[in-house]
């Protein structure tokens, strides 16, 4: 498989993965509708806008990204073309950070 | 002022017990306030509330918080509440089992132990036979089981002296990677005791030169959030400012010294919520009987202390005539409350001009004050 094409397939296999939200961490809200992550177990924090809380409260493990950025699509307005993959980054770095799981299948 | 929604931290005073009766313990001899503990179940039903509030982290103070049996239950308790804590302590009832316990939590940010000598002959003479041996067995007790240690030293007339061998102590036999500094105020016990225990013009003075040159050999490996060594910073690049003609410092000309109230509020040992530790006469409601949230957004006391930074110096007669207002901050308000019966006010005991009047003399200025962690989250006492 060449170089473009294993990118495109881990792309779509993100896309499709269903992320959930670690219950460990803690999502406090504020008056401004910024929100801070926060992992209790390894003291990480996370800062967020209004759109990452709507996608946070979305990662329930019963949606696929592509199913997350359609409903953003729905609950904002003059929602980019570039959303998908801001979407995809932010759940990357929050797996990373130890934020953020996939279901397993089976 | 923009408040957060719930505060982000709570200071909870545990316990009102402890083992010791330290001569410049700002918690006891206190008339304003009732020394009670509450149940297990009073706590935990609480700390179910901070979670619901999204509370980030607890300290747990005292008294003495290790004096509790069931401490590891309500340690359980804050864990379950997804919450981090830290504890204060004077480190001499630690033992393996609960530095085990603390350990295997993984949600202790640090255990602060309070070491005011060099040894037993200094530390004791305020703390009481035996404590400077407990206090440092609690530390390596800590430090045998990898929980953080944090350490405070308190310094008043007795330690003044013993200053260099407290950091060759703690820095490099003890091989800590740092600890905090403060000095006795005017609160608690140490009011009965000032004359024995708080510094005179000329101990502060050789406090902040003694400190600020330990600083400089030990790499900022000391430092202080008030005290002889953040006066020594502060007061410096004021008097400077001042020589100058320079313009005001950004938060200068008004009580704006204190944001604790912007992200903290405290818990007195019998449950009554306090704006801070230093004010536990400002009674704001009790827990699990008025909602945190409501006193956190509504309590017209907290929202007055909120406004204090509005109050400019110059509304005071203390400060009349003061070359130094375009910088000064006004400082702890509970310590302006111990002092002068009023929070919305200077306090005296923070006072670079009366300093000076009582012949105090600055230190140093200039470019060697530049590398100095002041203002650093060091706990209080």
């Amino acid at each position: 498989m060449t170089v473009a094409k294993e990118k495109t397939k881990k792309s779509v296999q993100g896309k499709a993965k269903k992320p959930i939200g670690n219950p460990t961490v803690v999502l406090r809200e504020e008056f401004d509708d910024w929100a801070i992550l926060f992992n209790p177990d390894t003291a990480d924090a996370v800062g967020t806008n209004p759109v990452g809380v709507a996608v946070w409260k979305l990662m329930d493990g019963r949606r696929t990204v592509n199913e997350i950025v359609a409903e953003i699509k729905d609950q904002f307005a003059e929602v980019p073309d570039a959303a998908a993959k801001d979407v995809l980054a932010f759940i990357k770095d929050l797996s990373q950070r130890g934020f953020v799981g996939y279901e397993l299948k089976g | 002022m923009q408040v957060m929604r719930t505060p982000r931290g709570v200071d909870i005073e545990i316990t009102s017990r402890c083992n010791l009766r330290c001569r410049y313990c700002y918690y006891f001899g206190n008339p304003a306030v009732e020394y009670r503990d509450l149940p297990t179940t009073e706590w935990l039903r609480f700390f179910d509330e901070l979670g619901r509030c999204a509370v980030m982290d607890v300290t747990l103070q005292g008294g003495e918080p290790f004096i509790r049996k069931d401490l590891p239950q309500l340690i359980e308790g804050i864990i379950s509440n997804h919450m981090r804590f830290s504890i204060l302590s004077n480190g001499t009832l630690i033992d393996d089992a609960i530095a085990s316990f603390l350990a295997d939590t993984n949600r202790c940010d640090s255990v602060q132990v309070s070491v005011d000598g060099s040894g037993p002959a200094i530390h004791d003479a305020c703390r009481g036979k035996g404590s400077f041996e407990g206090a440092i067995k609690g530390i390596r007790t800590l430090q045998r089981h990898e929980v953080p240690v944090a350490v405070r030293v308190t310094i008043h007339r007795h330690n003044v002296h013993d200053l260099e061998a407290i950091a060759r102590l703690l820095l490099d036999d003890l091989r800590l990677a740092e600890f905090s500094t403060n000095a006795a105020g005017y609160l608690g016990a140490c009011r009965q005791n000032a004359n024995e225990v708080m510094l005179t013009t000329k101990d502060r003075q050789e406090a902040m030169e003694t400190l600020l040159r330990l600083t400089e050999r030990y790499n900022g490996r000391i430092s202080a959030q008030a005290g002889p060594l953040a006066e020594g910073e502060i007061w410096c690049k004021m008097e400077e400012a001042c020589m100058k003609g320079a313009l005001p410092f950004p938060h200068g000309g008004s009580l704006t010294a204190c944001g604790c109230h912007s992200s903290k509020i405290n818990v007195r040992a019998d449950g009554v919520i306090t704006p801070c530790c230093m004010l536990p006469h400002m009674e704001l409601g009790r827990i699990n009987h008025a909602s945190l949230k409501d006193v956190w957004q509504q309590h017209p006391d907290l929202h007055r202390l909120r406004q204090r930074h509005t109050i400019p110096l110059t509304a005071f007669a203390f400060c009349e005539d003061c070359t130094y207002i375009p910088y000064c901050t006004g400082n702890c308000p509970g310590l302006a409350y111990t002092i002068t019966g009023k929070v919305d006010h200077p306090s005296p005991d923070a006072c670079l001009r009366r300093f000076l009047e009582e012949g105090g003399k600055l230190p140093i200025t200039g470019e060697r004050l530049e590398g100095i962690k002041v203002g650093r989250a060091a706990k209080r006492p």
